[in-house]
């Protein structure tokens, strides 16, 4: 095949580096305090807006310092624990959220899959920056509050995806039998639908991440998110922002940092979503049957027919053999 | 169609459309209410060394001396007439305040669009067609960096290259096309990255088909084959992903209005929400609803009509 | 293993049944583009800068108006743009900052509550109508107009009627106002006959006035175009024409004027002054504002700065040298009060406040807050890096300050609100556009007012007395007690006096004032 090339070449590899690199900035976020070389809220007035690799009475700043002489190195290594904490939390907090209402949407249907689906479309309709802003508003901004802020903006990417994937489920055959045979609705949910829509969680997550990082730098450059003095990529972007012509390293570093770890989130969110998700991978198609089925109401690439099952992300050969319904759509709903 | 589906699609129709009355009415609502807790717009709009009965009087002619929920009546009243309210602090009404600023953030949207549809699915084609060789290898990171780039550091950058350093392009305001070229870009950047991957693959995704391997076979070149064949059958996941493109674009304009001082919907409704002015946020939330609620309705009524499978599923509530 | 690579029946039929969708979405396509070459041509295109030698100015403002009638909006951006267009009833020496004549000639007072003002008759409005006393009156009355709405009621409460035969215009207040004509050189007199005529919506769209400049055309949010008026009753101003532009990043504002697309930017910082500086082609105005930078303690809930040792060791903490010289640049000047020295009522007999971090570490012990928070709240509306620096001065002499930023509208509702729970301490600019003690003293720290967290029945019947007292030398005496007051229990501390700045091209002469007034008539081009 012709299309391995390129993909196929680094094939198991690809998403190694992309791992690698996230790892990397946990690790700086979490020992920002041992390798930052100064405290990152210290003002130092008379160092203030020194250029990269300059010296100012004694101390060494490797990125130059703002403008408050606050050194860029470790605003931007303290800044590393809001992104990630931040996007972490908004994904864990808006996808448990998610998958919650959507399994109860799709396993009750009727008036609360309605409901549910109904306050999920209300939920999108309302502009992000308006509901952050409005949000943030009225709880004031901090940390927990963006994280909440983010949280009720996405949730329903989730439930959407859940609440597809259960009523697609709830439709199979091992489904049915069970409830055919009597068993308690939540074993069933728990032992045969979570299952099934965990995976597809999943891949959501890893896309969100990196939009996660992106949405909490952005409130905290319009100054919505964290709030000063604390150290945010963001909202050093946004202080930089003003001293754009006379001291490019306060928009370029933060940038830079905010930049590598959408990247490399991206990069590994793609590698995650190829092996939970083969359908959409064009290069690697791992064995999957067909069978008849109905058109899927799932977003064309999170088609919950290419999943198999509680596989691990890291399995590249499927096992389960259960039919597999493909859906018609070959398009994105998703945005 | 048989006449049993029209009526099907009939009823699907009333259903749609009576669920996103509701859902326009519970985002107006939520959002009613959520204001009011958020701040008290007399006192931002008092001059410093206001009174509280200063203070308290402008509350009355702002017509927030009353209940919250006789307010929220009287909204309800001004919205069957039509009426979406005075602006607190612009003292003109807040549907022409939005009129004045749609063509701004139109502009910027449609520019931006172009240049994504231009971008995007030149780039998604060169790279299909040339898959893993030097073309592809040189786009995709470009596609991936282009995707990993927030819109407000993409726009500081251009700032600092086009505006500070060569001082060719203007960083702000609107003063004719010159002015738009940067905001633009910056809108595209991100979506002109997004359609590129969309359209790679789909156009890989036809080129193992069957079809093209015929017209290859027959000998047909490789601009034959884009013309005649891929064209037509990439075009329909390429425009689903344009159609939310555009809503994105036309909703995500906020940060880009921000660091432009572009004076488009995004500007006035950072500006809105800042002054508390409510009339004129609820009116710009009622739009943005409406837009994003018509544009859904649209796509799942064309897909409904593409494919009359999934209108005997839209009974069931869901996307 | 690998999926053989079946056709996808299913896929491949939806396609084809989708033939109809690409024509017609290419169709919209070409729609949209059309539309949006349509809007392109539609909406204005105006250049920027100016071209040398020419009469035509470009400036940069912070923001976009928020309104062009004078009657409603009384914020900077708003005044830089409508002032030109209207004339005011009284404007003040630049030199000694005194009420002087404008529209109105001379004026007397007949009893303490009632003034009458005598008006120049040769003044005519663009559309050529006479300017009388009665449209002085309806610029009042408009104000003081509940419906209306205007957000500048609270400078002009005093006033009880206006009334204006031919050139008399008489105004009555409720009390004898010592600070009438201070206000009075804010109030732009506008044209009844045509307010009446087009309605206030339409008037704050296209404002028409006396004023040297006239409207021309506006882009809401971005720019507003004024030409010179050329029935003008005062000197022909050298600019021709105006153009105000809604910029508000600095950087932008400073990118603008070293390219030459604007001639002058208003509200510039500090350090964007020495950007320009380097510049060849710039210069820095600048004067000294009646703006005074401030802190302000809450001294009844405020935990330990209920303690007036530890407010007087805060007063002590801060650098006020550093702050000026490092953070402003030297655009700022020490004061010795919350107020500046252009205002009526200063008490030049105290000393300015001095930084002794020793001392100050010692009234903390002394006091027993040593460690103890105290909570500093503030909003974007102010200077970050000054509400830091103070953070990290008073941390230097033994308390915990933490900082509780929120957006303005939520920062408004905490420090106003009557239970007093906002914190301990703020970060302060205030400005009364009076000129005058009254404006100060009295809403930051007269108990009751919405923005006082002190509560002292001597500074209160003080400060009441004075705001009654038309005599100046009395007021004086008044004023020199209540700040004395204030300096013995520190319920807040004047940081400096703040400067306005502005960028211009080295070609355009113009002084800016205490007011920050924006004529554009003042400003001309060397040849």
């Amino acid at each position: 095949m012709s299309g391995q090339k390129v993909t196929g070449r680094t094939g198991r590899r690809r998403g190694l580096i992309p791992a690698v690199v996230v790892v990397l900035y946990v690790l700086v976020a979490l020992c920002a305090p041992l390798i930052s070389p100064f405290d990152p809220n210290h003002a130092d007035l008379v160092a203030r807006l020194s250029g990269p690799f300059t010296t100012v009475h004694g101390h060494f700043h490797l990125l130059g310092t703002d403008a408050l002489g606050r050194d860029v190195l470790s605003r931007a290594f303290y800044g590393s624990r809001v992104s990630i904490a931040v996007a972490a939390a908004t994904v864990v907090v808006s996808g448990a959220f998610g998958v919650l209402v959507g399994v109860l949407a799709g396993w009750y249907r009727g008036w609360v899959g309605v409901v549910v689906m109904r306050v999920a479309d209300i939920a999108l309709s309302v502009p992000f920056f308006l509901l952050a802003i409005l949000v943030v508003a009225v709880l004031g901004p901090s940390l927990a509050n963006v994280v909440i802020c983010l949280a009720l903006v996405r949730w329903p990417r989730y439930t959407r995806i859940a609440y597809a994937s259960v009523l697609e489920t709830r439709e199979r055959g091992f489904v049915r039998g069970a409830v055919a045979v009597g068993a308690p609705g939540r074993w069933i949910v728990t032992r045969h639908v979570l299952p099934e829509v965990l995976p597809l969680a999943v891949v959501v997550a890893t896309l969100e991440l990196g939009l996660m990082v992106v949405f909490e730098a952005s409130l905290s450059f319009i100054g919505l998110g964290v709030q000063p003095p604390t150290a945010s990529w963001g909202s050093m972007l946004s202080d930089g922002q003003n001293y754009v012509a006379s001291a490019w390293w306060l928009v370029t570093f933060p940038g830079l940092a905010l930049f590598g770890l959408v990247l490399a989130v991206n990069l590994l969110g793609d590698t995650v979503r190829d092996r939970l998700d083969p359908t959409r991978s064009v290069s690697r198609k791992p064995f999957r049957r067909r069978g008849p089925g109905r058109g899927g109401r799932a977003p064309g690439w999170l088609r919950p027919g290419g999943t198999t099952g509680p596989t691990a992300p890291t399995s590249t050969a499927p096992t389960s053999t259960a039919p597999i319904p493909t859906a018609p759509s070959g398009t994105s709903q998703e945005a | 169609m048989n006449r049993g589906a029209v009526a099907t699609a009939a009823g699907y129709l009333g259903t749609r459309l009576g669920q996103a009355l509701i859902a326009l009415w519970g985002v107006t609502t939520a959002v009613f209410f959520a204001l009011r807790l958020s701040g008290d717009p007399a006192r931002l709009l008092a001059p410093q060394g206001a009174t509280a009965a200063d203070i308290a009087r402008l509350r009355g002619q702002l017509g927030l001396d009353v209940s919250v929920w006789h307010q929220y009546l009287n909204f309800l009243d001004g919205l069957l007439h039509g009426d979406l309210g005075y602006s607190y602090v612009q003292h003109q009404p807040a549907l022409g305040l939005i009129a004045q600023r749609v063509p701004y953030t139109i502009d910027l949207a449609l520019s931006a669009l172009f240049l994504s549809v231009v971008f995007g699915v030149g780039a998604g084609m060169v790279m299909a067609l040339n898959r893993g060789r030097w073309p592809e290898r040189v786009l995709m990171p470009v596609v991936l960096v282009g995707q990993a780039m927030p819109a407000f550091w993409t726009g500081i950058l251009l700032i600092l290259l086009f505006s500070v350093t060569f001082r060719i392009l203007p960083s702000t305001g609107y003063g004719g096309i010159t002015s738009l070229i940067l905001p633009a870009v910056t809108l595209a950047s991100l979506s002109a990255a997004t359609v590129a991957r969309i359209t790679r693959g789909a156009v890989l995704e036809q080129l193992g088909r069957d079809y093209v391997r015929t017209a290859r076979s027959k000998g047909a070149g490789t601009a034959r084959l884009v013309v005649r064949h891929l064209a037509r059958n990439v075009s329909v996941p390429i425009l689903t992903v344009l159609a939310l493109e555009v809503a994105n674009l036309l909703g995500g304009s906020v940060v880009t209005e921000l660091i432009f001082a572009w004076p488009g919907l995004g500007q006035l409704t950072v500006q809105s929400v800042d002054g508390r002015d409510f009339p004129l946020v609820q009116a710009i939330v009622i739009l943005a609803a409406l837009v994003y609620i018509v544009v859904n309705l649209v796509t799942d009524l064309a897909y409904a009509f593409l494919d009359p499978r999934i209108s005997t599923l839209g009974k069931a509530a869901g996307t | 293993m690998r999926a053989p690579r079946h056709p996808r029946t299913t896929r491949t039929r939806t396609a084809f049944r989708g033939l109809r969708a690409p024509r017609a979405a290419a169709l919209g396509g070409l729609a949209a583009l059309l539309a949006a070459s349509l809007t392109a041509c539609a909406l204005p295109t105006t250049t920027g800068g100016s071209a040398p030698g020419s009469a035509r100015l470009t400036a940069d403002l912070a923001g976009y108006p928020s309104s062009l009638d004078p009657g409603l909006q009384y914020d900077t951006d708003s005044y830089s743009v409508y002032r030109n267009i209207f004339d005011q009833l009284l404007h003040r020496d630049p030199k000694t900052n005194k009420p002087i004549p404008w529209l109105a000639t001379h004026w007397r007072r007949t009893n303490p509550t009632t003034w009458v003002f005598t008006l120049r008759d040769d003044v005519r409005f663009s559309d050529g109508s006479r300017l009388t006393a009665a449209d002085a009156a309806f610029s009042v009355q408009r104000i003081l107009d509940p419906k209306f709405g205007s957000q500048q009621y609270a400078n002009f409460s005093a006033i009880a009627s206006a009334t204006g035969h031919g050139d008399t215009l008489i105004l009555t207040t409720k009390y004898p106002s010592p600070t009438l004509l201070t206000y009075l050189t804010t109030l732009s007199v506008v044209p009844e006959a045509y307010v009446k005529k087009v309605g206030n919506d339409r008037f704050n769209v296209r404002p028409m006035g006396s004023g040297p400049y006239s409207f021309v055309s506006a882009i809401p949010g971005s720019q507003v175009v004024l030409k010179r008026n050329e029935s003008y009753w005062g000197a022909e101003p050298p600019i021709r024409r105006v153009t105000f532009r809604a910029v508000p990043s600095p950087a932008s504002r400073v990118a603008d004027l070293t390219s030459g697309k604007a001639d002058i930017a208003d509200g510039m910082t500090p350090d964007t002054a020495i950007q320009m500086k380097s510049a060849s082609n710039l210069k820095v105005l600048s004067a000294p504002t009646e703006r005074v930078s401030y802190l302000a303690f809450n001294t009844i809930k405020g935990g330990p700065t209920d303690d007036p040792r530890v407010r007087r060791a805060i007063s002590l903490a801060i650098d006020y040298k550093a702050l000026i010289s490092a953070l402003e640049q030297g655009y700022g000047k020490r004061v010795n009060s919350v107020l500046t020295p252009l205002a009526v009522g200063y008490p030049e007999q105290l000393s300015p406040y001095t930084y002794d971090p020793k001392k100050a570490r010692g009234l903390i012990k002394q006091a027993g807050a040593a460690g103890k928070t105290v909570v500093m709240a503030t909003s974007p509306t102010y200077d970050p890096q000054i509400v830091q620096v103070i953070q990290a001065n008073i941390q230097d002499a033994g308390l915990k300050v933490s900082i509780v930023n929120s957006d303005q509208a939520t920062y408004l509702k905490k420090v106003q609100s009557p239970s007093h729970d906002w914190g301990s301490i703020r970060f302060g600019q205030w400005s009364c556009s009076c000129l005058d003690a009254d404006g100060v003293a009295y809403p930051l720290f007269r108990s009751g007012t919405v923005w006082s967290s002190y509560h002292n029945p001597d500074f209160d019947a003080l400060v009441d007395q004075a705001r009654r007292t038309i005599d100046p030398v009395a007021r004086d005496r008044l004023y020199a007690k209540a700040y004395g007051i204030l300096d013995k229990d520190t319920p807040g501390v004047g940081l400096f006096q703040i400067y306005s700045i502005y960028g211009a091209n080295k070609r355009l002469l113009w002084h800016p004032d205490a007011q920050q007034s924006f004529y554009v008539a003042d400003m001309r081009f060397t040849s």
